[in-house]
């Protein structure tokens, strides 16, 4: 119940933050979801940043060039952008440390089950993908040439293919030698 | 491609969400009655696959990566509503759990991607099957991929229209159609190549088979 009443006030509050255009009111309101962090502030502001930077960045540069060639003023906009993407972004990882997402999405069965064995996958393949990152940078002595990312980037894809077909197999049969599937018949 | 949260106004994702829902329940609907043993797993295990995918990325020349979306491989292995949910997870996912996307640009991202990609793809894996079923395999991931950024770029290009300071100036994702279309739309012609290739790759080694046979051996790693 605590994780579906935070998951529906995160979603009202994700939403409030696109009705607020003043640059003023959402620089408070940044502030304001930084204290409720307390001590994570700093981490949850660095994660957002990071994560919101590469598109925000990639608009922001594009505006601000074609601002300056019709030479029309590009401060306000760039500013209320960037404070919303980044209000928005801290407030979902703010909410991340505190949500547990497959109870605030129990509502339904099917969902939640198939949200387990996702999350179960995409933390194992995660960690497996940067595994792989790292042993292909620890066997290069200099910068890894675009050859040699692109020859990693398919063997690693072929691999996850592979290992996805080993995996479905294994948990299709798991869940069938447990029983899961006799209620459902 | 897809859009974080804070480049869409509420008079897009609002609607957006309307129409996601009705597909969402559609498609959970359609999903609870064709629940086998085999079809969950798999779903859950290729949606984390995709997931894992969009992180590899393709380095292009300039210094500039991209990755690929996966959407063919899945419409062609599970149809087109079974990919619309698996990648509709993997946004909702990516959004809550490593804030990469976001909430507000979840449903357009998840009808762009999830819905008119995989219908792009299956309907050329279907157009093309009877020619050739590798060339048919390749189109669908070039289709998917092509199909949803080009959707993709008509609502980013939109955005000026529908909100506007009274300045003028935007509100939004502050580009109209004339930079969004071959911005987004001409790289993506090249990543759909890429994800041709892994819709052939998937294709290939990923039929669907009957959960009662023994699962293959675990690879080795590259």
């Amino acid at each position: 119940m605590r994780d579906r009443a935070l998951l529906l006030l995160y979603l009202g509050a994700i939403v409030a933050a696109t009705f607020v255009h003043d640059p003023a009111r959402l620089a408070a309101a940044l502030a304001a979801v930084l204290l409720a962090s307390g001590r994570r502030a700093p981490r949850v502001l660095a994660r957002a940043s990071r994560a919101a930077a590469p598109f925000a960045a990639a608009v922001s540069l594009g505006w601000l060039a074609a601002s300056w060639w019709e030479q029309r003023p590009a401060g306000a906009a760039l500013l209320r952008l960037n404070l919303r993407v980044l209000l928005m972004t801290s407030l979902t990882f703010a909410l991340a440390a505190r949500l547990d997402l497959q109870r605030a999405l129990g509502f339904s069965r099917t969902l939640r089950f198939a949200l387990v064995l996702t999350v179960s996958q995409v933390l194992t393949f995660r960690r497996l993908h940067a595994d792989f990152r790292l042993a292909l940078l620890s066997r290069s002595p200099r910068r890894v040439s675009t050859a040699a990312s692109l020859r990693h980037g398919a063997a690693a894809g072929a691999w996850f293919l592979r290992r996805a077909e080993h995996d479905a197999a294994e948990i299709a049969q798991a869940l069938d030698a447990r029983g899961f599937f006799l209620d459902r018949r | 491609m897809h859009v974080p949260d804070g480049f869409l106004g509420p008079q897009t994702y609002l609607p957006a969400y309307g129409v996601a829902a009705a597909a969402w329940t559609f498609g959970l609907r359609r999903l609870r009655a064709r629940l086998d043993a085999a079809t969950l797993p798999r779903l859950a295990v290729v949606t984390a696959t995709a997931f894992v995918l969009m992180m590899i990325t393709v380095p292009l020349p300039g210094g500039t990566t991209v990755h690929v979306a996966g959407i063919g491989m899945l419409a062609v292995l599970f149809g087109v509503w079974n990919a619309f949910l698996s990648l509709s997870l993997v946004f909702l996912l990516q959004a809550l759990m490593f804030g990469d996307g976001g909430v507000t640009a979840l449903p357009v991202n998840a009808l762009a991607m999830g819905l008119v990609g995989s219908l792009a793809a299956v309907g050329a894996h279907r157009l093309l099957r009877p020619v050739n079923r590798d060339a048919a395999l390749f189109a669908a991931g070039w289709a998917g991929t092509v199909a949803s950024a080009t959707l993709m770029a008509g609502v980013l290009g939109l955005q000026p229209l529908l909100s506007r300071a009274p300045d003028g100036s935007p509100l939004f994702f502050p580009f109209g159609w004339k930079t969004t279309l071959p911005a987004v739309v001409l790289p993506h012609l090249a990543v759909g190549v890429a994800d041709g290739v892994l819709a052939l790759l998937a294709g290939r080694c990923l039929a669907p088979r009957p959960a009662t046979a023994a699962p293959p051996p675990g690879p080795e790693a590259p």
